[in-house]
This record gives C-alpha cells, structure tokens and sequence, in this order.
C-alpha cells in the first residue's frame, strides 16, 4: 500500500500541475496569436460571392439593359438588402459586359442613352458625364474613370454577378 | 450625398458639384394612440424615399437630416425656424433646395418656403417587403428624381 502511494512523489505532483497549468497558459496565449496569422484565410469571403440576376444569357442583347438583384450586405453593425444594379450586354466579340451604373465623377446612377444629345452613350445626369460603350469616360466631361465591372460567371445559361471591379485606365 | 462623415469629406472636395438640398419634412406626434402606428409607418416609407432618391443624385444633391416637427404645431412658426436652417446652409454654395414630405398641410405654406415642396401622395399602410410596395416607391422615385433633374 505504502509503496502505491509513493508512485506519485510530491516533487512529480508539482512538476505535473506546472507543466500542465503552463501548458494552458501558454495556448491560451498562442491560439489567438496563430489566429490572427491565419486571419485572411478563416475570414468568409462576402463580397466575393456571385449571385444569380434572374437573366438568362439569351436574353442578353447587344443593347445595354438594365438589370438589378438583391444581396445581403452587411455594413459594420447593420446586416442589410441592398439592390444592386448593372447594365449588361454582349459586346462585338460576343462577351457579356456588366457595368456598374455608379457614376465615377461623384456617383449618381448612369443610364444607357440617358440623353437624347449623346445617342451610344452612359450619360450622368447630375454633371452631364458621359461614357462610352465600352465605359471607358469620354474626355473633357466630369468623370476621370471608366465605369466599374462586375465579376461574372455563367451557369446554366444564367447571368451570376458579383463585385464590381475598377477598370484599368484605358 | 448624406449627412454622414464619409460623404462629408467627400462634399468638401467637390461642393462646387453639389448644389441641391434635399430636406425631409417630418411630424412627429406621441400623444395619439390611433396615429401612433400610421406616423411611424410613413416615416419608415419617407426614410427609404430619400434614400433612393439620394443613391440616384447622390453626386449632386445633399439629403440632410429630417426636420422634424410636432404634427399638429403652428406651421408659420415652423416655416420661420426653416428659413433660419436655409440662411445657414446658404454659406455653401447650395441653388436649388428641396421638400419632401406626406403632410399635404404644407401645401398651403409653399409659397413662404424658399425651394420647392415634394408633396408626395402618402402610402397608407402595408409591408415594406412586400413587392408591391416596393415597385410603388420604385415608380415615384423615379419620377422623383426625373422632376429634381428637370430644376438642373
């Protein structure tokens, strides 16, 4: 009995609870460290998803149109449906264009042939910028940017969007 | 543009662009049980309003706070304390100023008040989710937005 009992000696005790009470210790430090080094790859990607605008390939002409789609934006501590907008057509090579409608100058919404002056044309109504078809900014009005293009991918024959990306300067 | 410190820092840099107001007329009425739930109602329809109006001109008009008064209050006070809103905001270089609101009781105070009165038919009651509702608001902002256009 006497020999059982020696099996753990005071100084093993105490050696066991250190290490292990230092062992949490020590995680409780590292876990949140290695966290934060793996931060970007834990984070869901929000933005990044495309969602389906309800259109399907075949009804995209050559004609820009307007198309809009709800998501779920979540904006600091308000979690909320926001409508967004596109102006979507096949250009001469046959490749689906989504354009954001947000004005670059100071962001008013641009319609497709928003002027009867300026036919083949993004026009802005606040300060009268205009666009090209291709969205590249017409030189000499406000706007010092082409529009912003959505990610976009196709499947099953309907139009998914995503985030809208600026352009390179062209 | 809105009344937040992005848009702010925004408007310094181009003020120049910026020069329609947008300012909604509010009342505001606690004492009345029966009107409690309508009140509350078109303040959440007269909030979404300016907001797409807004998100629509956002490059050259400022949506500012709500001017909120009580419902049932002296109206020509009320036009005196805007004019004194107006006075200020008239430092910056502002030339087209505008109303909106649901209260038809400041249609007969239209001509007192400096800018234009949005006076907007009022939608009783029904769920702001519901489609319906939403295409109705749709339709008047936009012709909302193609009547501030037609001031520029």
């Amino acid at each position: 009995m006497s020999e059982k009992k020696q099996q753990v000696s005071r100084r093993q005790f105490l050696n066991y609870t250190l290490t292990g009470v230092g062992g949490f210790m020590a995680a409780g430090m590292l876990v949140p460290m290695l966290r934060m080094a793996v931060d970007p790859v834990l984070q869901t990607s929000e933005e990044g998803d495309l969602k389906s605008v309800d259109l399907s390939v075949d009804d995209i002409t050559n004609e820009p149109q307007l198309v809009e789609w709800k998501i779920d934006q979540v904006d600091g501590w308000y979690e909320s449906e926001v409508t967004k907008s596109a102006w979507v057509f096949k250009d001469d090579n046959g490749d689906i264009i989504a354009h954001s409608p947000v004005c670059k100058h100071l962001g008013c919404n641009v319609t497709w042939e928003g002027s009867e002056k300026y036919p083949n044309e993004y026009f802005c109504p606040c300060h009268d910028g205009r666009y090209y078809k291709d969205g590249t900014n017409v030189p000499g009005t406000p706007p010092l940017a082409p529009l912003d293009e959505f990610d976009q991918k196709v499947e099953n024959g309907m139009l998914y969007l995503g985030k809208a990306k600026p352009r390179e300067e062209a | 543009m809105k009344w937040t410190k992005m848009d702010m820092e925004k408007y310094i840099d181009a003020k120049e662009f910026v020069d329609t107001l947008l300012i909604p007329l509010s009342p505001f009425k606690m004492g009345d049980d029966t009107s409690l739930e309508k009140d509350a109602f078109q303040q959440e329809v007269l909030h979404l309003f300016v907001h797409e109006i807004e998100q629509q001109l956002a490059g050259r008009l400022l949506l500012i706070p709500s001017y909120m008064y009580l419902k049932d209050a002296d109206k020509e006070a009320e036009v005196k304390r805007i004019q004194l809103f107006l006075e200020d905001a008239q430092k910056q270089p502002i030339e087209h100023v505008f109303y909106i609101t649901f209260d038809a009781s400041w249609r007969k105070h239209e001509n007192e008040l400096q800018g234009n009165v949005l006076w907007v038919p009022s939608i009783q009651t029904g769920d702001l989710k519901s489609k319906e509702v939403q295409s109705l608001i749709g339709d008047q902002v936009e012709q909302l937005s193609e009547y501030i256009r037609s001031y520029w």
